[in-house]
């Protein structure tokens, strides 16, 4: 069991319902831990619209996720 | 009031002094051209109360200088057919001399002093607010930015290339509520304004340009409107009309900065796509409820499609009207853009690659750094755009270069190739490859930009250009 902290931002904070949570998870990639999130709270954004960052570096989905990561989810932002 | 602004027809007095030898009347007329295009008709509009105030201040001061025995003035406002009177004038001196120079003094002084500004509607059907005169001296100018020239990053020097910056804002709502202020107070010389909506009640607690009364006008003429007051020698041109893939090429290239503070996805990645093709440096701010992404994004960095590759449908994220927002968020923003507009013009550093998350509910920056994508549809083309070559030894191969210099520039390629100007370019189908050749590797890198947005992907842009050679 690996334990991250994800830090929402945007729609995704207001869809997810808070700014910053720690996740435990088993999955093996960036990308498969978002696919988790994405299902478990109805985040509405498919992977390609999501941006993440770890730490202050935006990261591929396809990177192996490693214990202690700090990620950051970034949607598309629209209003002005 | 010795000044008067007047929506009726002017009628002109005659002077009761007995001691005026000379007594001047200049009236203003409404003329059919302006700077070279047909002028339809004129409207007037004036911040009445400062404009009376300000003109009979002048006509005191006229009357002093001049040793006057008597000033007096109207100016009209509303709509104006060509040959109407616009200003009149009348000046009475002893001798005619003085009645002559106050006359033209004051108009010159009017004009830049009086907030009265003037619609154009020119023949082509287009329309332009403009200051109802020019600065007479720079001078003028320098009392209004005195505090920011003190800065040693300004100066004349810097307040100069304000003013002669041109910036294009799209979307004229509560972003724009931080930043237009802030550009005309800091001096920037030309506004352009694209909206295409009108001002609607819900919007006024964050689109502070616009009161309680300009429901239902157009918000780009009420931001001018708003601009004008702020600073009467600003010069202002207005689009009330939507972005869209047939206005955006035209209207992009005649500005050296774009400003984005749209609500819109589409007009978004539009405005990344357009900025990219044509090499202007874009500012994009977007706001969600206590949220604002802000990135500065250059010609030759990572952009807006480099993190979505795929634009996102439109309405996948959430509106103000959806969401909710706070009214301060989008000010912020908007002012976090006008900084980073402003220093981009004097040549201070800016944003780069950077993405900045800024949380007002919990006033914290997070600041992330951008890529180029390589999967990114409008980049993956450019990172091999450029090719650099020593001219003097060109690669075997089988490609076209094009020197795309206009036929008097020198020294002309000694080396094979053809000649053919830029605008002739965009023309052709170039279905070899084919390396584009100009001066500094600028207007070829340009036009392979152009060429490859249009979807022509066998062209290259020799960087560096001919300066860069040796020949």
């Amino acid at each position: 069991m690996k334990r991250v902290t994800v830090r929402y931002f945007a729609v995704l904070r207001e869809r997810r319902g808070l700014s910053e949570e720690t996740v435990e998870t088993t999955a093996s990639t960036l990308g498969e831990l978002l696919n988790e999130l994405i299902a478990k709270h109805r985040l509405g954004l498919p992977l390609s619209l999501i941006r993440v960052a770890v730490g202050t570096d935006f990261a591929e989905a396809n990177r192996e996720l490693v214990d202690g990561m700090q990620l950051v989810l970034i949607p598309p932002v629209a209003g002005g | 009031m010795k000044f008067t602004i007047s929506s009726d027809p002017i009628q002109p007095l005659t002077t009761s002094h007995d001691a005026a030898g000379g007594f001047v009347t200049f009236e203003g007329k409404v003329r059919n051209h302006a700077d070279g295009q047909s002028v339809l008709g004129l409207e007037y509009e004036a911040y009445a109360e400062m404009a009376e105030a300000q003109g009979s201040a002048l006509l005191e001061e006229a009357i002093t200088k001049f040793g006057l025995l008597e000033a007096v003035a109207w100016h009209r406002v509303g709509k104006l057919d060509i040959g109407d009177t616009a200003i009149v004038v009348q000046c009475a001196a002893a001798h005619r001399r003085e009645a002559f120079e106050a006359c033209e003094w004051i108009m010159d002084q009017v004009k830049w002093r009086v907030p009265i500004w003037k619609r154009e509607t020119y023949a082509t059907g287009h329309s332009e607010w403009v200051h109802a005169g020019s600065t007479p001296n720079a001078a003028s100018d320098d009392g209004m930015f005195a505090r920011q020239m003190r800065l040693p990053q300004v100066g004349a020097e810097g307040q100069q290339i304000l003013q002669q910056a041109r910036v294009l804002l799209v979307g004229v709502g509560g972003i724009a509520a931080g930043s237009l202020p802030a550009l005309v107070g800091a001096g920037i010389g030309t506004l352009g304004l694209l909206d295409p909506d009108v001002v609607d009640f819900s919007n006024l607690h964050r689109q502070t340009l616009f009161t309680a009364s300009d429901q239902g006008r157009l918000k780009v003429e009420r931001a001018a409107a708003f601009a004008k007051r702020l600073r009467p020698a600003v010069n202002l041109e207005t689009y009330p009309d939507r972005l869209h893939s047939g206005n955006v090429d035209t209207l992009i290239q005649s500005f050296d900065w774009v400003l984005d503070g749209t609500d819109s996805l589409d007009t978004k990645f539009l405005l990344n796509r357009a900025c990219r093709a044509h090499g202007k440096p874009l500012i994009t701010a977007s706001v969600h409820q206590f949220e604002g992404q802000l990135m500065t994004i250059h010609p030759d960095g990572p952009c807006l499609q480099c993190m979505f590759p795929e634009p996102p449908p439109e309405h996948c994220v959430g509106t103000c009207a959806q969401s909710g927002v706070l009214g301060v968020v989008p000010q912020v923003l908007g002012a976090f853009q006008a900084n980073d507009l402003i220093k981009g013009i004097l040549g201070l550093p800016t944003l780069d690659r950077e993405l900045v998350l800024i949380d007002l509910l919990s006033l914290s920056i997070t600041t992330l750094r951008r890529e180029t994508n390589p999967q990114c549809p409008m980049c993956a083309g450019a990172t091999t755009t450029n090719i650099d070559w020593d001219l003097a030894s060109l690669p075997d191969g089988n490609f076209r270069l094009v020197d795309i210099r206009e036929p008097d520039e020198l020294p002309r390629l000694t080396v094979n190739h053809e000649a053919i100007p830029s605008e002739q370019c965009y023309a052709v189908a170039w279905d070899q490859p084919t390396v584009f050749v100009c001066a500094s590797g600028r207007r070829s890198y340009r036009l392979v930009a152009d060429l490859r947005a249009r979807g022509q992907d066998q062209v290259f842009s020799l960087q560096g250009g001919i300066e860069n050679a040796s020949l």
